[in-house]
């Protein structure tokens, strides 16, 4: 069937170009599209770096900095510019989306850092970015997306107080697209204007979250699939699946790429450049055959209001743009994402393609679930793989996983979950810096 | 000119040529004030030669009345009945993916663009922007009185019938399925994660300093008066452990 764009008004009418025309039509599009069209008019973009560099020196804020404590890894974005990525002594800052419907998503990068030995905090002391409810809503402003930013952000920075360490110990790590973009987005603003700092500080001042009276601003805002991608061999080095035999497309996350382009990662080794590099770095060094699509570039469908109150357009985008594409053009055993919203759209909305017959099926997960499988991890106990709707399944029996074992011995431990005996990542008690229930670390010990 | 023959934007600013009141001037020149206020407003506005890049590459545009280009020459050419117009429905079609953003040969951001204006008609309490809230109100409580946006019992399939049978492969209850997730901090129902009640303390004053409360106060009364409540006995149950700390230092 022949796709309808009707989008641009009723005074729109098809051109009527014959199947080569059509091509030459739109071959220069696709050149500027595949060479990184992004890089047009690139010598007007400011690095806000130098802006926020500048104000530290005239005293204005402070910055949050990676040191070698953090062991950082310096890679490039898309004009060539570095940034560093810290690999050690992590904040985690959570997505309510990952955390509340797709929890393998944490667990399994949690789990991967647990066995590269990478220390971490997962604490309570967070909210979310509320960027997801604003960019759905409209309710939230600049103000208060930054406040939020900087308290948050100021938590990563004191919360090792807790366990008697200095503060700055641990660096913030972003594990939601939507927050990373929008974390650079509202940071750029604030280096920029003077009055929406002034009210910022007055905010963050009532919160006794200022740091020498001045805001706390970090040196770069991290996002977890920029730890993946610099851990990338260290992690292929823990690989106990062969996974040389699947077809992998990449969806990469608009907020994560598109909102603040200077600042996402390429690599001239990845996919010559002209992707986004993370996640596919990552799916090729495990080993994976990632395999390109024509509509890669195209968005999830999410919608950020669509995928709570307005579905028809979700769930027609995610099919007809990705998961059909997917399935039939680059006949992919996986799609693997890097964002909340893109993996929850793309998982959830496949079985109501069944109602206009348009049943296509495909796994579908994060890039650290993936990892974490072919690491060896459990695919219900860590992975919690059950919480997808795709058909994981056809995936696991093609890395040979048992996964009715799988399922059956995680059936079985749910046994031992209800009498308390419930396996963590952590120690429980970390979970906790401040408030009720907080024992601190003198007593602790 | 019969109402048959009306256009769209006849149906929200009134009829030029008919005795009935049009939005007045000074209303349209207000949210266009409004508007263009917003700091964000000159990053994301830069001009426009019309190239249409923006609607080929937009999502929304596919399936809706929807064009980036439109609402940037609007703006652009301080169209004002056009923006009124715009703001009754399109601006809701948007899905906030900037990838017109990622591809303006001029900088602009349409999607940023759209957010002010969003921002505006919550402002102004336009009918728009409460029909299309409506169905928002049950996130925006979790949201603004818990700092989480989603929660697990959300996920249900009477909310998600679309989703399918499969919200979860393994048929447990729900609170047993969150206790088996290795992350201590997520073992909730209620909340993605479980929240420091200093942190949800802290969210409120941050909510009331920025006039995100006054902002729900205009677009729905009823769901403000739950959120107030709720931030009450938060705070009331913050305070009273502030004093049993303040006890217990003075025992000490």
């Amino acid at each position: 069937m022949t796709e309808r764009f009707t989008g641009h008004g009723p005074e729109w009418r098809d051109a009527g170009l014959s199947a080569g025309e059509a091509r030459i039509a739109t071959a220069w599009v696709e050149q500027k599209v595949d060479r990184r069209s992004m890089l047009t008019g690139k010598e007007r973009v400011e690095d806000v770096r130098d802006a926020m560099w500048q104000l530290e020196k005239d005293g204005e804020i402070v910055v949050h900095r990676i040191t070698d404590q953090h062991a950082p890894v310096v890679v490039k974005t898309l004009y060539g510019w570095d940034k560093r990525i810290p690999t050690q002594r992590l904040w985690h800052h959570k997505s309510c989306g990952q955390c509340g419907n797709i929890p393998g998503y944490p667990t399994s990068l949690l789990w991967l850092m647990n066995r590269l030995g990478v220390e971490y905090l997962d604490e309570t002391d967070q909210t979310s970015c509320t960027a997801w409810n604003y960019h759905g809503s409209g309710i939230g402003n600049l103000e208060s997306l930054a406040a939020v930013f900087l308290r948050n952000f100021h938590q990563a920075y004191v919360a090792a107080r807790a366990q008697g360490l200095p503060d700055g110990h641990y660096y913030p790590l972003v594990h939601c697209g939507t927050s990373f973009g929008n974390y650079k987005e509202v940071r750029g603003y604030l280096l920029h204007s003077a009055k929406l700092r002034e009210r910022v500080r007055q905010i963050l001042g009532k919160l006794g979250r200022l740091v020498d009276g001045k805001l706390l601003i970090p040196e770069e805002v991290v996002h977890y699939s920029e730890w993946l991608h610099v851990m990338r061999e260290p992690i292929a080095g823990l690989r106990e699946i062969d996974c040389g035999n699947v077809r992998a497309t990449i969806h990469p996350a608009c907020h994560v790429y598109k909102m603040v382009p200077e600042d996402a990662i390429y690599d001239d080794d990845i996919l010559g450049g002209n992707r986004l590099a993370v996640s596919t770095g990552l799916m090729q060094s495990l080993g994976a055959q990632v395999v390109d699509y024509s509509t890669w570039y195209d968005c999830c469908g999410f919608g950020f209001r669509h995928i709570i109150s307005e579905r028809e357009f979700t769930r027609s985008f995610a099919i007809d743009r990705k998961v059909r594409v997917a399935v039939e053009e680059a006949r992919a055993d996986v799609m693997i994402g890097h964002d909340t919203g893109c993996i929850t759209t793309l998982d959830k909305n496949q079985w109501i393609g069944k109602a206009a017959d348009k049943a296509y099926e495909i796994p579908i997960m994060a890039d650290c679930q993936f990892a974490a499988l072919v690491c060896g991890a459990h695919p219900y106990k860590i992975v919690q793989l059950h919480w997808h709707a795709s058909p994981v399944e056809t995936l696991m029996e093609r890395l040979g996983i048992d996964w009715q074992r799988a399922k059956a011995e995680f059936v079985a431990y749910l046994d031992e979950v209800k009498a308390g005996r419930q396996e963590n990542l952590y120690d429980p008690r970390r979970r906790l810096t401040s408030g009720p229930g907080f024992i601190p670390i003198a007593v602790r010990q | 000119m019969s109402r048959a023959e009306a256009t769209r934007v006849q149906d929200h600013i009134g009829d030029p040529v008919s005795p009935a009141p049009p939005v007045p001037r000074a209303q349209l020149e207000e949210i266009f004030r409004d508007i263009q206020s917003d700091l964000r407003y000159d990053h994301e506005l830069n001009g426009c030669l019309n190239c249409g890049i923006c609607t080929a590459t937009c999502p929304a545009a596919h399936y809706y009345d929807f064009s980036p280009r439109e609402i940037v020459q609007l703006l652009w050419t301080e169209n004002l009945e056009g923006i009124y117009d715009a703001m009754q429905e399109k601006i809701w079609a948007c899905a906030q993916c900037y990838t017109c953003a990622a591809r303006c040969p001029f900088g602009n951001s349409p999607g940023g663009l759209v957010m002010l204006m969003r921002e505006t008609a919550i402002k102004h309490q336009m009918e728009s922007a409460k029909n299309v809230l409506r169905p928002f109100g049950r996130v925006m409580l979790k949201l603004v009185s818990t700092g989480n946006q989603l929660a697990p019992d959300m996920i249900t399939r009477d909310h998600f019938p679309d989703w399918g049978p499969n919200i979860s492969k393994v048929d447990a209850p729900l609170k047993l399925l969150r206790q088996a997730i290795p992350m201590p901090t997520l073992n909730t129902t209620a909340t993605a994660w479980e929240v420091n009640l200093k942190t949800s303390v802290e969210l409120y004053t941050i909510w009331e300093e920025t006039g995100v409360l006054a902002q729900l106060e205009g677009i729905d009364q009823n769901l403000f008066d739950v959120i107030v409540d709720f931030m009450d006995e938060k705070r009331e149950e913050w305070n009273e452990f502030l004093e049993d700390q303040a006890q217990g230092d003075s025992d000490d």
